[in-house]
């Protein structure tokens, strides 16, 4: 039976209008999706019910009311379509945007998987942000972009827009990472340790979120 | 599809509702009316998005009446269009409604009332000064006490966004890393067009949370 029109598109544009603001994309709601995906059925399930007792003549003049809750269902499916895009728009857009930026999506989301799994096994569900579609999206994504970027191999296209200040910049280690080799010898990467290296070798590491910068921001 | 049919602050905005008067119903409109068949002349607050098309259809041919009418909602009425002219920033739009400045252009483009586009104007004026001063003026605005923190709690979305523009003040202009084109909007006859002014957005220098 239909719902009480387009209540569900609206949890997801506010969803969508949060992750806006976000700097982590929240987790896919499929549950509410799925959801209004169903309302959508109903009301045209609704719509044909209406439909059926005038066999494709329909005249709206003539059953002015009937044309009323047709009019409200239609719309209503409309509006539910348009907060789906939007929704949907939103989430792929934060994607396409961090693949650009070299964040590493998928690695750091199955990393996120393989420690939650273990614990949540007895809830079932993982903790991956994303669903399933939107993970071959990024997948296919990358794939384009690797493609794209190969044409150029002196330029870097999804490296910073920001010319360094210096040669040498100062980094904090967050996570450990072993040993890094750079052209003035190893430097082993343990938490919390700080270092003033080459920012060219760093580079990679920083945007990956093993180092964090110090001093520029 | 244009950017503005999957932008989220579109679709917040026509969701805001407004009180509107069934002419004509239906029983399969029940779930609108806590699930009693609505009689004609029933008064309900729905979404604007549905409000509006119903306000506009006239199935029955265009000598016959609407399907609804439309009021406007109280977050425009006469109470909060009287405390607006008597000061701009006295009244906590966000309050009154999350977009309401959305609201306020939706609306004009139904009902033209040029009373109420000129104080919705010279209040998107007023409280752009008072947000600029606020946020180039922050450690006297805390030491002055709860009232900046009440003013900055009572704005609404468009005034909390990243783009939001602000009045070009020379004697404070800052030139930062980042220009934004700004706009004041002028609303007439319905119809809303911009002017364009150049001002950097308070959030990037000032370092205050409050925006945004």
């Amino acid at each position: 039976m239909s719902q009480r029109f387009a209540e569900l598109g609206n949890k997801l544009i506010r969803d969508a209008k949060r992750t806006q603001n976000l700097p982590d994309l929240p987790s896919y709601q499929s549950e509410t999706v799925r959801a209004t995906v169903r309302e959508v059925r109903d009301l045209d399930r609704e719509l044909e019910h209406l439909k059926a007792p005038f066999a494709g003549s329909f005249d709206p003049s003539s059953e002015p009311a009937i044309a009323c809750a047709m009019l409200v269902n239609h719309l209503s499916m409309r509006r539910n379509k348009r907060c789906l895009l939007a929704y949907h728009r939103v989430r792929s857009d934060r994607l396409e945007e961090m693949c650009w930026k070299g964040v590493d999506i998928l690695n750091s989301e199955q990393g996120a998987d393989g420690r939650g799994r273990g614990e949540n096994e007895a809830q079932g569900g993982s903790k991956s942000s994303l669903s399933p579609e939107e993970e071959e999206y990024v997948r296919q994504y990358e794939d384009l972009l690797a493609a794209y970027k190969g044409q150029w191999t002196d330029i870097d296209l999804t490296g910073s827009l920001e010319p360094p200040k210096d040669l040498f910049i100062d980094v904090r280690v967050l996570k450990n990472a072993g040993e890094i080799q750079t052209e003035y010898g190893a430097i082993n990467l343990t938490k919390n340790s700080q270092f003033y290296v080459r920012q060219g070798d760093v580079d990679r590491l920083i945007q990956q979120g093993y180092l964090q910068r110090l001093g520029w921001t | 599809m244009p950017a503005d049919y999957t932008s989220p602050t579109l679709l917040l905005t026509t969701a805001q509702k407004i009180p509107t008067t069934l002419s004509l119903t239906h029983p399969s409109l029940s779930p609108l009316n806590a699930n009693t068949p609505p009689v004609p002349g029933t008064k309900l607050d729905l979404p604007l998005w549905l409000a509006e098309m119903l306000a506009v259809s006239k199935p029955a041919g265009p000598e016959s009446e609407a399907l609804a009418t439309v009021d406007m909602p109280q977050a425009l009425g006469g109470r909060v269009m009287n405390a607006l002219r008597a000061g701009g920033g006295s009244v906590e739009l966000r309050g009154q409604a999350m977009e309401w400045y959305g609201l306020a252009a939706s609306m004009l483009e139904l009902f033209e009332d040029e009373e109420v586009a000129s104080v919705v104007c010279d209040t998107f004026k007023t409280r752009a000064l008072l947000i600029s001063d606020r946020a180039q003026n922050t450690k006297t605005a805390q030491q002055q006490g709860g009232d900046g923190s009440d003013f900055m709690g009572g704005l609404d979305e468009t005034e909390r966004a990243r783009n939001y523009p602000l009045p070009l003040i020379p004697s404070s202009l800052r030139i930062t890393t980042s220009r934004h084109f700004i706009q004041i909007p002028t609303i007439y006859a319905g119809r809303s067009y911009f002017r364009a002014l150049l001002v950097p957005h308070p959030c990037e220098y000032s370092g205050s949370n409050e925006c945004g």
